[in-house]
């Protein structure tokens, strides 16, 4: 069985996009508020924190750029900052200067990934760490749509691992879109894309190039998915109408039976 | 016989009406049983409330009298036993399990016997079961239908209606008052594409008076309500699922380059500004 700290962190790590502080609050917080601890901490989603005063745009919270004491780091702004989980919001920025014997290539990666990923997400956030004792080359991208007010919010997150101590290599990681509907109802849409890229060059370029393509046909094939499922299974669950193209006569199929046989006229 | 708590409270919070509090609404409706088992296990105080009121996938069970299939679900239930719509007995059987009465259950057998007609034509297989029980001023019931299909290994659909209504009777008329909910679970598995699910409910209420001649009336009225009512719901599901759900990732994503959409408006804007003059 597992612990209330444990299912209340659970709730925090499936919160859909944009509601994190809504399933905090859920119940006065007794659920996954209070209950969970350091669930944030715990959960390690890869989420976007909001603006400070120090930041020009939004920048990524995940494992891959947390230092300690909830402080993560920026490469590109080269600026280290603290989060607060619960507000999603950062504060106390220092300049961050980025250790790594590949600083030259995430330099260019980020240019170069910045450049693909302003041309295809109208709102995100994106970050390019070193991992692993600097063995492994993380490129996180998270873009986040919410529009409660029309009782929507969706997210778009890709995440690649490149291990460097061997390269060329191959880019695995995964895409994920989450999208969330909730006006009368509750709708989800949760999908996970195992990606796995071979790298034919060590060039930033190429590399987000291949990712690029990798995204295009993964956006291509979600898009097809939607029109197959919905002429597909979906059809085959309820008809839009009877194979008749007729509405049921309800007075003929079984209820007339009841007015002969069963109470013979007047109901009551 | 038992006053059984199976026997809703019409008075009770119907099942769509949540707060904006709550975190079954926030949370993944794919998981809903397993969340549901988390909240009571963290807040004890809950569960009677929350199982009341949370709309699960329905479950089959087979009559051991009619070796027909029916569905479950809290409104035939009698402590841990099930009514059998075909046969009206309890599984396992009870001595004193609250059952309609007898007008109400000749009304039942026949919305049995009429959604089955309804199922075949619809859903084309699945299962169906109506249940009624007796009210002070009239009688309710819940009309249920369930499918799952398996087209291929990689993909999956599963299909719940929930139709709960009461008719509450006036002078040569009832009035109806119909909450329904479908529940809609979607999974899709392929090399290009990965896992993709989309899943959820919704819910919808609706209420009318209408004519009621005989007894007979009660069912078709139910059933023409039941049909328009799930006619309207398998339309939203159809634009949010697949319209809303598609809309949304593009607006996440755009597949042309960004660029090319701003010069595009920027061009637009300066052909109307041009126009104008």
């Amino acid at each position: 069985m597992a612990s209330t700290v444990e299912l209340a962190s659970s709730f925090i790590e499936g919160a859909p996009p944009g509601e994190l502080a809504d399933v905090v609050a859920a119940h006065n917080g007794e659920i996954a508020g209070i209950k969970s601890g350091g669930g944030y901490a715990r959960s390690r989603v890869v989420y976007v924190c909001g603006e400070a005063d120090t930041f020009a745009g939004k920048v990524i919270v995940s494992g891959f750029n947390e230092l300690e004491d909830n402080r993560y780091f920026d490469p590109e702004s080269q600026t280290s900052f603290e989060v607060d989980h619960t507000t999603q919001t950062a504060s106390a920025a220092q300049s961050y200067a980025l250790e790594s014997e590949h600083a030259d290539l995430i330099k260019s990666l980020l240019k170069s990934f910045g450049v693909h990923a302003r041309e295809h997400y109208p709102s995100c956030s994106y970050g390019v760490y070193p991992i692993e004792n600097d063995t492994v080359i993380a490129i996180v991208l998270v873009a986040n749509r919410y529009s409660p007010n029309n009782f929507w919010n969706g997210r778009f997150r890709a995440i690649y691992q490149l291990p460097v101590s061997s390269l060329p290599s191959a880019l695995t990681g995964n895409i994920h879109v989450d999208v969330h509907y909730y006006e009368d109802g509750n709708v989800a849409l949760n999908t996970t894309k195992p990606v796995n890229i071979s790298i034919p060059s060590v060039s930033a370029e190429s590399i987000v190039s291949r990712i690029a393509a990798t995204e295009r046909d993964y956006q291509e094939a979600l898009n097809r998915a939607f029109v197959q499922t919905s002429e597909g299974v979906f059809k085959g669950l309820r008809r839009q109408l009877p194979i008749t193209r007729q509405k049921v006569e309800w007075e003929k199929v079984g209820g007339y039976r009841l007015g002969q046989d069963i109470s013979g006229g007047k109901g009551r | 016989m038992t006053l059984a708590m199976t026997i809703p409270d019409p008075n009770a919070t119907p099942p769509h009406a949540i707060g904006d509090n709550d975190l079954l609404r926030r949370l993944n409706p794919r998981d809903t049983k397993t969340n549901l088992q988390a909240i009571t296990t963290i807040v004890p105080d809950l569960t009677e409330d929350l199982l009341s009121s949370v709309d699960q996938p329905l479950e089959i069970r087979r009559c051991p009298q009619t070796n027909r299939d029916y569905l479950l679900c809290d409104y035939n239930r009698d402590g841990d036993s099930y009514r059998s719509p075909w046969s009206n007995e309890f599984d396992p059987p009870l001595e004193d399990g609250t059952v309609p009465s007898e007008r109400v259950r000749k009304l039942e057998l026949a919305a049995n016997e009429s959604f089955d007609v309804y199922r075949e034509l619809y859903y084309e297989g699945g299962v169906g079961s109506v249940y009624f029980w007796d009210l002070d001023d009239g009688f309710a019931g819940v009309i249920l239908l369930k499918k799952g299909v398996t087209p291929g290994s990689q993909s999956s659909g599963e299909w719940d209606s929930i139709h709960v209504f009461e008719a509450t009777d006036r002078a040569r008329m009832s009035h109806y008052k119909l909450t329904s909910t479908v529940i809609l679970h979607l999974a899709n598995k392929t090399e290009a594409l990965g896992d993709m699910d989309l899943s959820g409910n919704m819910t919808r209420q609706v209420e009318v008076d209408l004519p009621v001649e005989s007894d007979a009336s009660h069912v078709a009225n139910v059933g023409r309500l039941v049909e328009d009512m799930e006619l309207k719901m398998r339309n939203l599901l159809q634009e949010v699922y697949f319209g809303k759900a598609k809309d949304v990732v593009g607006e996440l994503r755009s597949l042309g380059p960004l660029s090319d959409a701003n010069r595009d408006r920027e061009t637009q804007r300066e052909m109307i500004m041009s126009m104008q003059k």
